[in-house]
């Protein structure tokens, strides 16, 4: 773009400096919430309560912080099963279905061991609840191993089968709790049996351990990517898969080796939405909902660029502004969708940011020799 | 600024001035060019010398940090490549930028700015064919990339370069990849488009002989600097070889002492289909002691690349059997052969052998990730991986900013460098080297070969692929040409000479000379 003497162009950025990385990111938020207050213009309150509502329900109320924490626990679980293939240069489309995997893995735990009735659990419930999780991580890594091998062994397409395999798990679920389905609740249909609350997922300082987990699993996937032989070669994968061949690395057990893993966090979010705290599951009037809320994982993958810590702050505040914009869509009676709307702009504003981040505006003078038009095309010969 | 007798009319394009520097590199130091309309320019000068860098300067790749471009003496900046076509310059890079899935005609067409938004193929196939027809071009349109030999993927570049409009063709080392009869037409091609349609060539090189050649002037470059302007009918080889030098190179004799270890490896009617699903490799035997250099002569496509990577376990043998040490290892995957010690080096540096986004650090770790002496608790060993970096880089005198540089920053020549110490530095006993030399100037060449010959006085048994003859029968204890996937003899160093093997390298001559 051309300004007078002055010119403004996109140039590739050398090396970003790394609190560049922060700065980027908070600009990128502000400026969401700055664009979000169109979304609060056809309320009656002012804009700064509006503002306030969202954050105060979001981050200070108890009700919405809970709901803010397990939120996220889903959501960092999403993002996991997304970043490992994706270091690997991997797609993980299957993420939805290996979260259904995943629910109905740790409901099937007690439906099979008739563990309905506080009363008479056959195990103790702290081994239930370890099974329950390992049998989640177990169906999910199946599911994404599946996806893992036709990818790297067989040539059929495996972006077709993944997405049927994911329609199939959803209607399994939904199915499972039907009238007649084996998950049924004894009330009626639309929700499955409840779980004893002594197989609910135990809280630590208030929140289920789930959270722990999650966090935990963000500084280990730093350090795999960071220190470890294995890390390393997912990544020489990822980055230029014919010369990790010829380092040595088997494609084939590689591929499958990240989608196990995928499968396995994508799992545990379902177990995390499903089992682990109102001990009951229900699929609610919005089909897509878990696969949506799902996405927002994926993209706090690819803002975190690849880094787990990294993504636990994003993921937050996806988190946060979806839980508070869908509390003030209520109490200020905003129109429907906010939440998603504020979740939306946020992506944009974190996407725009992305690519400020590798390339910079350059103001340059233009040398004035230079203005003088030049003939564009050379004459022949 | 240039001497009067070599401008002797207004250039069509300059560069005055350039400057550019990378972060611990001066890449270019006042870099003045100058291009006559009409004339093939050579750019001659070592790896590393800035070559790459000036073009994409010229080409609006990259912003000079000093200095400015001139077309015909107006001052022009390129704020991006799109500019410098617009203005009629195109430029073929020094690593092919095809898409190998596409069609030729869909690489040509795509990208262009006219068609963006929407693809009409039909309407630009009449107009590619009319300029194939023009420049008297043939290349198979509707043919995928990936099915074209290195030649005529050479001249898709040419043609999508022209077919945007460029008068000035920027080419940088266009003859890497290309085999001595398809040298020859490429530069046969580029006459004919300079002489007939007034086309200016800009020629990136480190080859004397294309210089020689073709070339009407030469500007060399040495480490970022001008260091003569020569019409080529004036200079002699040995000038500008001192002038891209700096000085006289002794050329390390490569006479090496015939004492034989024990026999090693030893192949047994190897054949192998290619990625096409050919048999290209039909049936090739022979056996290496110790300290021998076998050397393949070929032209490229005759079965070398399927003999190096089923021996690297990167291929599977489609029949016969490859021995190490008496044992059957042709089942083997890669990293047990690594293991075992055969190292590879092959003739793909940027695709196969290193991460172009990765550290010198991280490249190295490539042929060391799976060593136990550099894994502790599953932690790779990062302080290690350093010093041998380091060493790598000293003993190979690869320039590099730092070892935390990443690999495409490295010219072709350093990054092969690189990839050389880093499969030595494991001390193979089988080394299979591809093309070692390929890109390589003439001073890092000598020093490969001469490492190649250090490599065997350890012990190393070395099958080197070339199609540099000269280097064949200089380096080997045997030479093996190699036509269609056969070799047509194993012929003792002491009784080839270039005639017998360059025949047997057209086809010429099988079976007639002996087979050990
Ligand atoms: N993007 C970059 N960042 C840092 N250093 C660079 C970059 N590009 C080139 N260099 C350095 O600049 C110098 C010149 O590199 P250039 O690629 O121009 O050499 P060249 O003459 O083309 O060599 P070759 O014959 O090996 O291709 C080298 O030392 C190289 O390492
Ligand atoms: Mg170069």
């Amino acid at each position: 773009m051309r300004l007078g003497r002055y010119e403004l162009t996109l140039e590739p950025r050398p090396a970003p400096p790394a609190i560049f990385t922060a700065l980027t990111a908070v600009v990128a938020i502000l400026l969401a919430l700055a664009l979000s207050s169109f979304l609060f213009l056809s309320s009656h309150t002012r804009l700064i309560d509006a503002y306030r509502a969202v954050f105060s329900y979001a981050f200070f109320n108890p009700h919405g912080v809970l709901a803010t924490v397990h939120r996220s626990i889903y959501l960092l679980f999403c993002t996991y099963a997304f970043l490992v293939p994706f270091r690997a240069g991997l797609w993980n489309i299957g993420l939805p279905g290996q979260v259904y995997a995943g629910g109905l893995a740790a409901f099937a735990v007690p439906f099979v061991l008739r563990a309905h009735d506080p009363q008479t659990l056959p195990l103790p419930p702290g081994l239930l609840i370890v099974l329950m999780i390992a049998a989640a991580a177990a169906a999910g890594a199946a599911t994404g191993g599946f996806a893992g091998v036709l990818r790297a062994k067989l040539q059929v397409n495996e972006i077709l089968v993944t997405m049927m395999l994911n329609s199939i798990l959803f209607w399994l679920v939904a199915y499972m709790i039907k009238e007649g389905g084996p998950f049924m609740s004894a009330t009626g249909e639309g929700e499955s049996f409840g779980l004893p609350s002594s197989l609910h997922a135990p809280l630590l300082l208030g929140v289920p351990v789930t959270a722990a987990l999650a966090l935990g699993v963000a500084v280990l996937l730093d350090l795999l990517f960071a220190k470890t032989a294995l890390g390393y070669r997912i990544r020489a994968f990822g980055e230029n898969p014919a010369a990790a061949r010829y380092g040595g690395i088997i494609p084939v057990a590689l591929s499958l080796l990240v989608f196990l893993l995928g499968g396995a966090f994508a799992a545990l979010a379902g177990y995390h939405y499903f089992a682990a705290v109102p001990g009951v599951y229900k699929i609610p009037g919005n089909y897509g909902y878990y696969g949506d809320l799902g996405f927002y994982g994926i993209i706090a993958a690819l803002i975190a660029r690849g880094s787990s810590l990294g993504a636990v702050p994003i993921v937050v505040l996806f988190a946060g502004l979806s839980v508070g914009a869908r509390f003030a869509q209520g109490e200020l009676r905003l129109p429907f969708g906010v939440d998603y709307a504020l979740l939306g702009l946020l992506m944009m504003t974190f996407v725009a940011s992305h690519v400020l981040y590798h390339f910079r505006f350059a103001w340059r003078r233009i040398p004035s020799e230079a203005l003088q038009s030049v003939p564009t095309e050379l004459p022949e010969g | 600024m240039s001497p009067p007798d070599l401008a002797p009319t207004e250039p069509i394009l300059a560069a005055r001035g350039i400057t550019k520097r990378f972060p611990g590199v001066l890449a270019l130091d006042h870099v003045d060019l100058e291009i006559q309309a009409g004339e093939i320019h050579a750019v001659l000068g070592q790896n590393g010398a800035g070559k790459t860098t000036l073009m994409n300067i010229l080409f609006g790749l990259l912003q000079p940090d000093e200095g400015a471009l001139y077309l015909r003496e107006q001052r022009i900046r390129f704020r991006s490549p799109h500019d410098a076509l617009a203005r009629g310059i195109g430029m073929v890079h020094q690593t092919r930028r095809l898409v190998s899935a596409h069609t030729v005609l869909e690489n040509i067409v795509l990208g262009h700015p006219r068609t963006r938004g929407f693809l009409n193929l039909r309407g630009a196939r009449l107009e590619v064919e009319a300029l194939c027809n023009r420049y008297g071009f043939t290349v198979p349109l509707g043919a995928r990339v990936w099915q074209l030999s290195e030649g005529e993927r050479q001249w898709v570049e040419i043609l999508k370069a022209l077919y945007r409009g460029a008068r000035i063709l920027i080419l940088d080392e266009p003859t890497a990849a290309l085999t001595p009869p398809e040298v020859k037409t490429l530069l046969a091609g580029l006459q004919t488009l300079v002489r007939d349609h007034g086309v200016t060539v800009l020629l990136v090189t480190h080859k004397l002989p294309i210089v020689m050649a073709v070339s009407h002037r030469v500007t060399v470059l040495r480490s970022g600097r001008v260091v003569a302007r020569l019409r080529t009918a004036d200079a002699a080889e040995e000038v500008l070889v001192q002038h891209m030098i700096g000085r006289d190179i002794a050329f390390r004799t490569t006479n090496r002492s015939a004492e034989m270890g024990r026999p090693l490896l030893q192949v047994e009617q190897l054949s192998a289909f290619n990625d096409k699903g050919l048999l290209a490799l039909r049936g090739v035997s022979f056996s290496l002691r110790e300290g021998e250099v076998l050397g393949v002569a070929g032209v490229t496509g005759n079965g070398q690349e399927e003999l190096a990577q089923v021996l690297a376990g990167l291929r599977p043998a489609a029949s016969g059997r490859v021995r190490l040490d008496g044992r059957d290892v042709t089942r083997l995957s890669p990293l047990q052969r690594w293991r075992m010690g055969v190292g590879y080096v092959p003739a793909e540096r940027i695709e196969v052998a290193s991460i172009a986004a990765f550290s010198l650090v991280e490249n190295t770790a490539l042929n060391y990730h799976f060593d136990p002496a550099f894994i502790r608790r599953g932690l790779l060993d990062n302080a290690a991986l350093e010093q041998l970096t380091r060493r790598i880089v000293t003993t190979y005198n690869v320039k590099a900013p730092s070892q935390y540089a990443r690999a495409r920053h490295l010219s072709g020549g350093n990054l092969q460098k690189l990839i050389l110490g880093r499969v030595l530095s494991r001390n193979p006993r089988l080394l299979i080297a591809h093309l070692p030399t390929q890109g390589l100037d003439v001073e890092a060449a000598a020093f490969v070969r001469a490492t190649l010959v250090e490599a065997t006085a350890e012990g190393a048994a070395v099958l080197l692929i070339s199609e540099d003859l000269d280097e064949i029968l200089t380096l080997s204890d045997w030479v093996a040409p190699i036509y269609e996937g056969r070799f047509g003899a194993i012929i003792p160093r002491t009784e080839a000479d270039a005639e017998t093997v360059g025949a047997m390298m057209a086809g010429l001559g099988m079976k007639e000379a002996g087979v050990r």
